[in-house]
């Protein structure tokens, strides 16, 4: 079988003996042969059944495969794994024509309007700097990928509602809320649900299942091996999809010490069609704020660091804000009135009125048909 | 907005019967020093479950509320029996809502 030159780039890699079943990365990856990263491993010449895929480059293509080689840990970046020869009969034409394809691809599109655009959540300045030389040294085009970075999930979560990126790379490592949550929160929105995801860890196998079961399309190990990770995103900048217009959603940012009440009026408005980040206390909002910059401010009233009508008086007074805030508190409703007129808030919300009313409020201020 | 009640019920009766039980236990040992986090804790009991449109538990709740309010102010054994009395009535509502509920997890 002919070898394709194209530079290599990373599969997700499937992969069933038996009872025993793999969902991994490879990489190496040429027409007859690809190397897995796993600790699972057979003895040489077993027979398994292999599916390889990459969103946008890849198509899921099923090949049956022979161990020819089996690797165990080495030196970073040198990960365990097994080296599969594919049976020929079953890769036939079909692999072949798919690599042709990915390498045509990229001679046909040379250059392109816009960068490619990926968000990078990653806690380490060290791994933002090596993407940094990375897109330096493999993308001779400059401006053809444009890497941005969010140091946890909150901040990428605010990034995704206001900006459109062709890939997220997630760290499963992160400070407070772990990749695995943030993904699954991605796979969740209705109109983020189809990013190409790639996670990426020093955990290993943990992090490896916790980030595939919450979604991600692959898991790579770090220490990164660079090159094919590279090469990776090179061919999906060519290979990437015209830009779409992206309706917009209104965003919203609730502020509330009870992590319950965050999460219901959350799970309440994003199935309103909002997009919505939560803050439970004073930093995480003025964090948040600044990051989402919301059309809409919901604030708790009786929180153990901040009344939330001196809050909305000071995003008034002080900041200058003049999106509507609405407090929303189970203080009496005479109550409620009296705090909101004096802080200069939009209006205020009864907790007992329910999510149906507190939904209805948001969309009538924010004017949006039901 | 029914699925995100059948969602979220069992949180929230886990979550009551946490702060219920702190409740209780600080208005029995007379530990006047916890009836602060107790007003809290049944403020927020109250705000968690008007948002789960549970409109038996409200009102009770912020009964208990002020009941942990006038404790806070007086010390006194009476206060004290009012406010255990109140959080038996309530916790008497959350188990009975506890009994219909899935199981949390299932959701």
């Amino acid at each position: 079988m002919a070898a394709v030159n194209r530079d290599r780039f990373i599969v997700r890699a499937e992969l069933r003996v038996g009872n025993d079943s793999v969902i991994s990365y490879g990489f190496d990856l040429t027409s007859s042969s690809v190397f897995v990263v796993t600790e699972w491993n057979a003895p040489v010449g077993t027979t398994v059944s292999l599916r390889l895929s990459f969103p946008r480059i890849l198509d899921p293509i099923d090949v049956t495969a022979r161990i020819a080689d089996i690797r165990v840990a080495g030196e970073p970046g040198e990960p365990a794994g097994v080296g599969l020869v594919f049976d020929e009969d079953s890769a036939g034409a079909c692999l072949l024509d798919e690599l042709e394809r990915v390498e045509s691809c990229g001679e046909a599109s040379p250059s392109a309007e816009r960068p490619y655009r990926v968000l990078l959540v990653d806690d380490s300045w060290l791994i933002r700097d090596m993407f940094a030389y990375g897109t330096a040294k493999f993308f001779e085009r400059p401006g053809a990928l444009a890497i941005d970075h969010a140091e946890d999930a909150e901040e990428a979560w605010a990034k995704l509602a206001k900006s459109t990126y062709d890939l997220v790379i997630v760290d499963y490592f992160l400070p407070s809320e772990d990749g695995a949550s943030l993904i699954a929160r991605l796979r969740g929105d209705a109109r983020l649900a189809r990013t190409p995801i790639v996670a990426i860890s020093v955990g290993g196998r943990d992090a490896r299942e916790a980030t595939i079961s919450a979604g991600a399309d692959v898991f790579v190990d770090k220490p990164l091996v660079f090159r094919d990770l590279f090469n990776t995103l090179r061919v999906l900048a060519e290979r990437r999809e015209r830009a779409r217009p992206v309706p917009e959603r209104k965003a919203i940012l609730v502020f509330d010490d009870s992590p319950f009440a965050l999460a219901l009026t959350r799970a309440a408005l994003e199935s309103a069609g909002f997009t919505v980040a939560i803050a439970a206390d004073l930093s995480s909002f003025e964090r948040q704020r600044v990051a989402f910059d919301p059309d809409l401010i919901l604030v708790d009233v009786q929180m153990p660091e901040a009344f939330g009508d001196d809050v909305a008086s000071t995003l008034r007074g002080w900041h200058g804000v003049e999106v509507p805030i609405l407090l929303v508190s189970s203080l009496e409703q005479s109550e409620l009135e009296r705090r909101a007129q004096r802080a200069q808030a939009s209006g205020y919300i009864c907790k007992g009125a329910g999510m149906s009313e507190l939904v209805r409020r948001c969309r009538e201020l924010l004017e949006v048909a039901p | 907005m029914e699925d995100l009640h059948a969602k979220f019920l069992p949180q929230f009766v886990v979550l009551a019967r946490k702060r219920l039980a702190l409740a209780l236990t600080a208005a029995i040992a007379r530990d006047h020093s916890a009836t602060s986090k107790v007003v809290r804790e049944l403020h927020t009991l109250a705000g968690e479950a008007g948002l789960l449109g549970l409109h038996e538990v409200v009102p009770l709740a912020r009964e208990c509320e002020h009941k942990a309010k006038a404790l806070h102010a007086s010390h006194s054994d009476a206060d004290a029996d009012l406010l255990v009395g109140g959080l038996r009535q309530l916790e008497g509502v959350i188990e009975r809502i506890g009994a219909t509920a899935p199981k949390a997890g299932n959701s």
